[in-house]
């Protein structure tokens, strides 16, 4: 295989294999850039937080469990396990946040009462979008988030090769070079004419 | 020109015209993938990112009404004797508002304290990091210029041009019917994995 079929064909089938992830970022920007459409579609206010369930928890935790300890051992137990915050409330109440894409939660659990109070963010069309968009992963100590930034850093890479592959592929063609130039050099002088003047 | 024509062709232009962008997309989503690293490069210099540049005497209060705060803002940055053109103002608490003015190159907050009616202006330190980012992040269609928010029709085309790429791809794809057994291969192992990302984090 020459160096030129190679790179028309890695270009091919790491588009076709990343095409979700680029998607979902087209769309989730699109989202974004237009946010005012859906606050106003939704008011003003965050999404909110709404009770789903309640139960005692009779779970024992270890002598001085750390709160990273006691949210994981929650989590678990509600089969809810995965990327979360966690920290206590001035009441000593633990609060976990979990960073579900789809329905992120609260869980409140409170020492004294063992009482857990399970809670799941309203749905929001674009909020959903925003969480994938800006979803990172490798802090959270969890292997599929790991994975995740992982593959958003073959989508970066990506970007870069189709980027570089297409300029090689641009210029294999003799009869585009002219037409090419010109939308090239256009893009590159709007490009430069933002970043000097905004 | 044939569609299959007219459609390579497009692919090919449209990348070329938006390359710039496609490119500071990607280079500029490493900092914001790998925060942690570039913060703790920063916090190595041991530079405050912020630098007072004044202080003002400022006796006005902050109105109830979210929808009024921009035009707030912008009279506090009349008070500094900041122009801007690209400014966003934002209720900290109930006693204190940030205005920040930014552009490609240059970040500056203004904070004013209602309850010791002071308005503060700080710059803040030129970081590569954050100029990529900023790029990245930047549009919405909130600032009055139309220049300015001609950039975020820049962003739209962006997206719809990512869509283009995507069908325009499948199209060439798809005209290639040797690179079809191992094209749906990588389309199916990439939908897959995309699935399971999203109903597992």
């Amino acid at each position: 295989m020459s160096p030129s079929l190679l790179i028309r064909r890695t270009h091919m089938y790491l588009a076709l294999f990343l095409f979700p992830w680029l998607l979902m970022y087209a769309l989730s920007t699109a989202v974004m850039n237009h946010r005012a459409l859906f606050v106003d579609a939704a008011g003003n206010g965050a999404p909110q937080f709404q009770p789903e369930r309640e139960l005692t928890y009779d779970g024992v935790f270890p002598e001085g469990a750390e709160l990273r300890t006691i949210s994981g051992q929650i989590l678990a137990s509600l089969d809810l396990d995965g990327a979360h915050g966690v920290n206590r409330r001035k009441d000593g109440a633990i609060v976990i946040t979990r960073n579900d894409l789809l329905t992120p939660r609260r869980i409140t659990f409170t020492p004294a009462t063992r009482g857990l109070v399970i809670e799941k963010l309203s749905h929001r069309t674009n909020a959903v979008f925003e969480r994938f968009h800006r979803r990172r992963g490798y802090a959270t100590g969890y292997t599929l988030d790991t994975i995740w930034a992982v593959t958003v850093d073959v989508a970066i890479g990506g970007m870069m090769f189709w980027v570089l592959s297409g300029l090689w592929m641009w210029w294999e063609m003799k009869v585009t070079r002219p037409l090419g130039a010109l939308a090239f050099a256009g893009g590159v002088g709007l490009f430069a004419l933002f970043i000097a003047t905004i | 020109m044939t569609f299959t024509h007219f459609n390579r062709r497009l692919h090919l232009y449209l990348g070329l015209a938006l390359l710039p962008w496609l490119f500071m997309y990607g280079i500029s989503s490493i900092p914001f993938a790998h925060n942690q690293y570039f913060e703790r490069r920063d916090a190595a210099k041991r530079l405050p990112l912020w630098t007072l540049r004044s202080t003002h005497t400022v006796d006005a209060a902050i109105p109830d009404d979210p929808h009024q705060l921009r035009a707030f803002g912008a009279s506090l940055l009349r008070e500094a004797g900041i122009t801007a053109d690209t400014y966003g103002a934002y209720r900290q608490t109930p006693t204190q508002v940030n205005v920040y003015v930014y552009s490609f190159r240059n970040s500056t907050q203004l904070k004013y304290f209602a309850d010791q009616k002071r308005l503060t202006v700080e710059d803040r330190r030129f970081r590569w990091d954050q100029f990529l980012t900023g790029m990245h992040g930047r549009g919405g269609f909130e600032q009055e210029s139309l220049f300015v928010r001609s950039w975020s029709v820049i962003v739209d085309l962006v997206c719809l041009a990512i869509v283009l790429w995507i069908a325009s791809g499948l199209y060439m794809w798809w005209g290639l019917p040797g690179s079809r057994r191992l094209g749906w291969l990588a389309i199916g192992a990439g939908v897959i994995s995309f699935v399971i990302f999203t109903l597992g984090l």
